[in-house]
């Protein structure tokens, strides 16, 4: 059932299929050049300013993870996620995740609740010099941009990337020769027999 | 919803009588011309997404629907919804509609219009019209006596005491992230958990099979 | 007659809330392509959220940024938008992913030729 869809750009029904092929536009690039330095900086301060103005760390890394998606769409989505590698995108939204919880969990080791900033200022107040209700200004920001901006910006640029692979049968096959059992079910092409 | 007017109306109804729980004065607060107008180009956006039978077309003018609301969050005195709905709204949902239809198919179209589905519009119509059945219960538009802005141990807190408790100006980042930020930290989970599962559908382990 | 026009004046952004959800639900139900029941989901979710923001609203309010004075919108129903857009975004997503994923294994996109494919299996 599978086989000759791979191979023409006809599909089941005979509709002919799209496929993301690359082709170089003046426009879009010279366009890019010019705009990402300043939405990066737009995102860089929705971000950072998310206390004291509108804004905050989900709109932030939003804009952030569109510059990125535009430098895709400029330049070639393999490409780019060839320059940004993929240990940058799965870093980042693990790296987010990673501090929101030790700033969350901080509180619990210190014999508050979580989430609770204001623990943090019998330990750390006389060491920074901070009052308690700045404890929880700088835990609030410390959270907004180490913490979600970097998990949304991460995880909408590796959804793009992830969506733009896509899904492909021989995938399934070089899984399955080398030898890790599987439900057998799913690609048509598997001749050899599952353990 | 034509006023007949140009100018805002604001004109008080008489008193809500008859019920006991003695339910302060509630004011009718009009319509203003701008919310018309915006309110008829999300509707003709999101009626056009409907009928039409193409895809692409149907994605293009569900990103205009999205930044007509946005515009009405904006105007609804709401800048932080406005920006997340054009952010993520209009920006990052129609480029993840757009890579969909890139990598399965766009199916061709010889009519304009798709056929309507008699069913569908009685289903939905007797939705609407137990949601609108609902509708004399709200308070009015932006009625300043509504309970949601009377109230004082919510709303009037967090107002009240935001800046001189958390440090930051902003009403809404301060409830986020310092009132509220469990759920802040599920909603983070929730993101991540999207991430991975999206992973795991297209059997990747990163993003290439490399 | 007076009643209904009143209607419309006084809660006109929740007659748009009813209006857009009622489409949204229309196109998840009636259309049989599945990226377009992905947008119909989206769009109903956009009307509750318009709903959320109506409920906030105050006349001769400002944005809840606590620097002037005067009579400010509530914040509270603003931040339960703003989390609620974000998840809708991961939701959308996912069920990309398993368009994707499905044209891959059934070749179609159409609900009604994956109804006759998968009971025929």
């Amino acid at each position: 059932m599978s086989d000759d869809r791979d191979s023409s750009r006809l599909d089941g029904d005979g509709v002919l299929r799209q496929r993301p092929v690359y082709t170089e536009s003046q426009v879009i690039m010279t366009t890019v050049k010019a705009v990402i330095p300043f939405v990066m900086t737009y995102g860089l301060y929705i971000t950072f300013h998310g206390a004291d103005t509108p804004g905050g760390g989900f709109q932030g890394g939003a804009i952030i993870a569109s510059v990125f998606l535009m430098i895709a769409f400029a330049f070639g989505i393999e490409s780019t996620r060839a320059w940004l590698s993929n240990t940058v995108v799965v870093g980042l939204g693990s790296a987010g995740v990673l501090a929101f919880a030790a700033i969350g969990f901080g509180p619990v080791v210190l014999g508050g609740n979580f989430l609770d900033y204001t623990a943090y200022y019998p330990v750390f107040g006389s060491v920074l010099g901070l009052k308690e209700y700045e404890f929880v200004k700088y835990g609030m920001e410390g959270v907004e941009i180490l913490g979600i901006a970097f998990i949304v910006s991460g995880i909408l640029m590796g959804l793009f990337f992830a969506l733009a692979a896509g899904y492909s049968a021989e995938v399934e096959e070089t899984v399955a020769t080398s030898g890790d059992p599987r439900d057998g079910a799913d690609s048509a092409r598997l001749e050899e027999p599952n353990d | 919803m034509d006023d007949g007017g140009g100018a805002p109306m604001i004109s008080s109804l008489a008193p809500v009588v008859g019920t006991v729980d003695a339910a302060p004065v509630l004011q009718s607060v009009g319509i203003t011309p701008i919310e018309i107008a915006l309110f008829v180009f999300v509707l003709l956006t999101a009626i056009m997404t409907a009928l039409f039978r193409d895809v692409l077309a149907g994605i293009v003018i569900f990103a205009a629907y999205s930044l007509g609301l946005a515009l009405i969050y904006t105007f609804y005195r709401a800048p932080d919804v406005g920006l997340t709905e054009a952010a993520i709204g209009a920006g990052v949902t129609t480029v993840f509609l757009l890579l969909t239809i890139a990598k399965t198919t766009r199916p061709p179209t010889d009519r304009l219009f798709a056929p309507i589905s008699w069913p569908a519009v009685a289903v939905c119509g007797g939705f609407a019209l137990v949601v609108g059945s609902t509708l004399t219960a709200f308070p009015a538009v932006g009625d300043p006596m509504s309970p949601i802005l009377q109230n004082s141990e919510v709303t009037g807190y967090y107002l009240a005491n935001a800046y001189d408790e958390t440090g930051v100006k902003n009403a809404v980042t301060a409830v986020l992230a310092a009132y509220r930020g469990f759920d802040t930290f599920g909603e983070a989970i929730v993101v991540f958990a999207a991430g991975v599962a999206s992973l795991l559908v297209l059997n990747r382990e990163v993003f290439t099979h490399e | 007659m007076t009643d209904i026009v009143s209607l419309l004046t006084t809660r006109h952004a929740y007659v748009l809330f009813v209006l857009l959800s009622t489409i949204g639900l229309y196109i998840l139900m009636a259309d049989e392509n599945l990226v377009k029941k992905i947008i119909g989901l989206n769009m109903f979710q956009t009307g509750v959220f318009l709903f959320f923001v109506t409920s906030a609203y105050r006349v001769g309010g400002s944005a809840p940024v606590l620097e002037n004075g005067g009579p400010y919108v509530s914040p509270l129903p603003q931040v339960i938008v703003l989390t609620a857009i974000v998840v809708g975004i991961s939701l959308t997503a996912v069920g990309l992913a398993l368009t994707i994923r499905l044209y891959n294994e059934y070749g179609t996109l159409r609900v009604d030729a994956l109804r006759e494919v998968i009971g025929d299996e």
